[in-house]
């Protein structure tokens, strides 16, 4: 239960901040081994059963047809295993959707999905990027910084992905919702549009580069660029 | 005397025009009996899987390749659309109604389905609907192309103009119009056309998944109906669903139904492997009043979960989803609990529908665990729209329910053809399968994982990722290859039929107490005793006592 | 008969509590309406059951009946009707020369309609008379 507590953790020397991608980790860690422990018990059972009571003559199937007080014992079982991945699920997300959303950002970024394109501009440092199926300016972010972003779209839905976060959040039109992400590691990471929007939806797509906090405010006081 | 103790008469008396029979398979397709509407939806269904397989093998041979060039994007968005659309309402749900329109009245000792009449307008309702549907692609503009929720503001007209997109929304109003009258026949055969002595709690396993099928289908298919009355209007120039709140709604009023029909395409293909394990077993199923409720409660459970698509739009309270969706384990574990003691002292034979169920339960397992994982909404905000829900979902709908299907076929076809299925045919169609599927949709687990998004008819050369798409495609040819080996097998075993005889497994249930196939109203002769779920068990059971008794 | 409106009022509790839950936890007045609109669909189900026989609250298992029962074995005024129906719909789309094709067709299967409906009752009725 200890691991439970340490759900979304916080990155060492950044008190506070809540990382999607550890929150999806720690969860996963829980969530895949009961998973593949209960199909392997399924799975072997029905094989046991199988070998073992195979090839008899009918009438020596046994008449036995139910048993309440074990099936009622099961049914509890089971939901306890409901409760406790429900409690799992639960603290996760309160971090990652409202803990996350209180954080002080550092930064925040306009983002506008349109057809098909991403468009993020920086308000505080008046630079713009466009990525998809026109552009390829990544979108640029600091590390180890809450990240406010604005996400917005001009016609249909779509949906702002970084697989390496672990996270995605769809975007509609004339509606602004407010996320919080931070990011880990330096590095450049993909994005793309997860929903379905039209002809060029395979285009939309965009990089990601994160930058130390010093790199970060190298480039904004140059104005964006690479 | 027919099977329920009513005098039965047919309508064929007193009148030039009310018996003139047309010959032929053309014929059949205006009959009333049960059988004959289910067995002819179940051709059609059968069909539309053919269509709906192609349409996947060209996605597949696109995507085998990074950056692949064979079909064009807006093709490829005709493709999956279609695809769906074609296998959900064209193929896995009226397959499942066929499969409750052939049986119930026959295992519930009915002379026919309440409403006759009105099932076989039903049954011709859905066809156009299909018909309109598939029409689409001889239209300039190609047929649906924005996906099988066809989300607004995608679907509008400015967005997605077209005759053929319009094609589709009726399709899918007639399709699911023509459904829900099917299935509200089969609702209303079980309440009021029960053989004397066939008492609720003594239905059999398969019936009540089909009652619980047809009840998710009377609640939530009148909401797709009418959204997409709503969306027809608002292609038309009508203002219904606006902005971000009109989305959601949308959102919403789909799902409502879009979630049930995934248990509609499920249950009844559970009853099917359930029957084909109990009889194979030799042995009732295993925890009958348990099971009962259990799916009582997962069906009305099951029409609670639908906003579980929506975790990542910010717009519906993805805690209660959550709980919901989570808590399918509970009916779910309990299935899985009878199937397995079910088998547990019994006398198991292995023939080909006894290894179809067995698969159904592996198979479905994995899309029901990593279902359980997607329920997650923090799991869910990577997996949602990634890879990893398709492979989720084609383990629930393809290796789960189409085995199923398969479990079913090769059990009741005897009953229904007179005539067996080869045995070897169908072992060799299961391996074939069996390995066609893990190889097509697993890697699409590692996929998601990895960020390959839904729906997107190019992909960049990613490390890692054409190997697993070639994987991929070379699974759906062998998924093709097994699906061959059982169209031969059904030429084969119809051509040079083995007779069957009316119960050659031993068969539990009153469908198997009647020639194979069934005569016109059902029973030829009285029915035996109903004194359980499985009645023809009881009654050999019975005659085994008599015999050992000295 | 028998017990068959019991499953659908069972059913419709299963669903009020869960509906009553998402009222409660999410106060989405589309959700709870989806809800509502499933529970009165079984809801009106099982009234019509109760209204079409009184047993349909009963325990137990259907006893036989005496009274004859014509099936009918073909029946194109069903299948006229289904076809206008998709005429009808399909109209809407491509033209309306099809919305007035199958708004006749219906006209004459719902006549077709009737003529079989009654000629079912005839049969029911000279079966009665000859074996009372």
């Amino acid at each position: 239960m200890l691991r439970v507590s340490a759900l979304a953790s916080v990155l060492p020397g950044v008190p506070g901040l809540i990382y999607t991608r550890r929150a999806y980790d720690d969860l996963f860690s829980y969530y895949a081994p009961i998973g593949i422990g209960v199909f392997a018990l399924f799975a072997l059972a029905i094989v046991f059963a199988v070998i073992r009571y195979r090839g008899r003559p009918p009438s020596a199937a046994a008449r036995w047809h139910e048993n309440d007080r074990l099936e009622g014992a099961y049914a509890l079982l089971l939901a306890c295993v409901v409760a406790f991945l429900l409690y799992l699920t639960y603290s996760a997300e309160h971090k990652v959707d409202s803990v996350s959303a209180h954080e002080q950002p550092r930064l925040t970024v306009d983002v506008v999905a349109s057809k098909w394109e991403w468009t993020f501009s920086y308000p505080a440092y008046g630079i713009t990027a466009r990525s998809g199926a026109v552009g390829d300016q990544p979108l640029v972010v600091p590390t180890g910084e809450a990240v406010r972003f604005e996400l917005s779209s001009l016609d249909v839905i779509h949906s702002f992905w970084i697989p390496a976060l672990r996270f995605k959040r769809a975007a509609f039109p004339g509606h602004t919702q407010n996320i919080t992400l931070a990011f880990g590691s330096t590095g450049l990471f993909q994005g793309q549009c997860a929903e379905f929007c039209g002809l060029r939806h395979p285009e939309m797509i965009f990089s990601v580069r994160v930058v130390t906090p010093q790199q970060f405010t190298a480039w904004a006081a140059r104005g964006g660029g690479s | 005397m027919g099977g329920a103790g009513r005098r039965v008469v047919s309508t064929t008396t007193s009148s030039l025009l009310a018996e003139r029979r047309i010959p032929g398979w053309l014929g059949s397709l205006t009959s009333t009996d049960h059988k004959r509407i289910g067995v002819n939806l179940g051709i059609l269904s059968l069909f539309f899987f053919l269509v709906g397989g192609v349409f996947a093998l060209l996605m597949r041979a696109q995507l085998a390749a990074p950056n692949g060039h064979l079909v064009s994007d807006n093709t490829y968005s005709e493709l999956f659309t279609m695809h769906g659309s074609t296998m959900i309402y064209l193929f896995v749900t009226p397959m499942a109604i066929a499969m409750a329109m052939y049986l119930v009245p026959l295992q519930i000792g009915a002379v026919g389905i309440a409403g006759p009449r009105l099932a076989l307008t039903g049954f011709w309702i859905w066809l156009t609907g299909g018909v309109i549907m598939q029409s689409g692609w001889l239209t300039g503009d190609g047929p649906g192309r924005d996906g099988w929720f066809s989300y607004v503001p995608l679907s509008d007209s400015s967005n997605t103009p077209g005759v053929g997109q319009d094609m589709w929304v009726v399709g899918v109003i007639l399709a699911a119009t023509g459904l829900l009258v099917m299935a509200a026949c089969v609702a209303a055969t079980i309440a009021r056309h029960r053989a004397p002595g066939m008492s609720l709690l003594r239905m059999p396993v398969f019936t009540w998944t089909a009652f619980v099928t047809v009840l998710m289908t009377v609640g939530s298919f009148p909401v797709l109906i009418f959204v997409m009355v709503l969306l027809y209007l608002q292609r038309q120039g009508a203002n219904i669903f606006i902005g971000f709140n009109g989305a959601i709604d949308y959102q919403d009023l789909f799902w409502f139904f879009g979630h049930p029909v995934v248990y509609v395409m499920f249950f009844p293909y559970l009853g099917a492997a359930a029957e084909a394990i109990a009889v194979n077993a030799h042995k009732r199923w295993f925890g009958y009043i348990a099971f009962v409720a259990s799916m009582m409660a997962f069906s009305a459970l099951s029409m609670s979960v639908w906003a579980h698509h929506m975790f990542t739009t910010g717009g519906v309270t993805n805690a209660y989803f959550a709980f919901t969706s989570t808590a399918l384990v509970v009916p779910a574990g309990i299935e899985y609990f009878d199937m397995i003691a079910t088998l547990i002292g019994g006398a198991i034979v292995l023939r080909a529908s006894m290894l179809f169920a067995l698969t159904f339960f592996l198979q479905f397992l994995i899309g029901g665990l990593s279902g359980i994982f997607v329920a997650s909404p923090v799991l869910d905000y990577h997996a949602n729209d990634s890879y990893f829900v398709i492979a989720h979902f084609h383990y629930t709908l393809f290796a789960g329910s189409v085995f199923g299907f398969f479990a079913g076929v090769f059990h009741w076809f005897p009953k229904v053809t007179g005539a067996r299925l080869r045995e070897s045919l169908g072992k060799l169609q299961l391996g074939l399968l069996v390995i066609g599927t893990n190889m097509t949709f697993f890697p699409m687990f590692i996929l998601g994982q990895e960020g390959m998004p839904r729906r997107i008819s190019r992909y960049p050369t990613h490390p890692g990722w054409a190997t697993l798409n070639r994987i991929e495609t070379a699974g759906a040819v062998i998924i093709a290859l097994a699906i061959a080996v059982f169209l031969v097998n059904l030429w084969v075993s119809l051509r040079r039929r083995e007779a069957a005889g009316e119960d050659p497994w031993l068969g539990h249930t009153l469908e198997w107490a009647t020639s194979s196939p069934p005569p016109v109203h059902n029973f030829d002769r009285p029915l035996p005793p109903i004194t359980s779920y499985a009645p023809l068990l009881d009654r050999r059971e019975a005659a085994e006592a008599q015999v050992s008794r000295p | 008969m028998k017990g068959g409106a019991i499953p659908l009022l069972v059913w419709g509790a299963f669903l009020a509590v869960l509906g009553g839950l998402n009222w409660i936890w999410t106060g989405d007045a589309i959700q709870v309406g989806t809800f509502g609109f499933a529970i009165l669909v079984v809801i009106v189900g099982a009234g019509a059951l109760v209204l079409l026989s009184r047993d349909a609250l009963g325990r137990g298992a259907p006893e036989p009946r005496s009274d004859p029962e014509a099936v009918p074995d073909v029946s194109v005024g069903a299948v006229l009707a289904g076809l206008s129906v998709g005429s009808i719909l399909f109209g809407l789309v491509f033209g309306t020369f099809f919305v007035y094709f199958g708004a006749g067709m219906l006209l004459a299967s719902l006549g077709r309609l009737a003529f079989e409906v009654r000629s079912q009752r005839r049969s029911e009725r000279s079966v009665e008379e000859v074996q009372p």
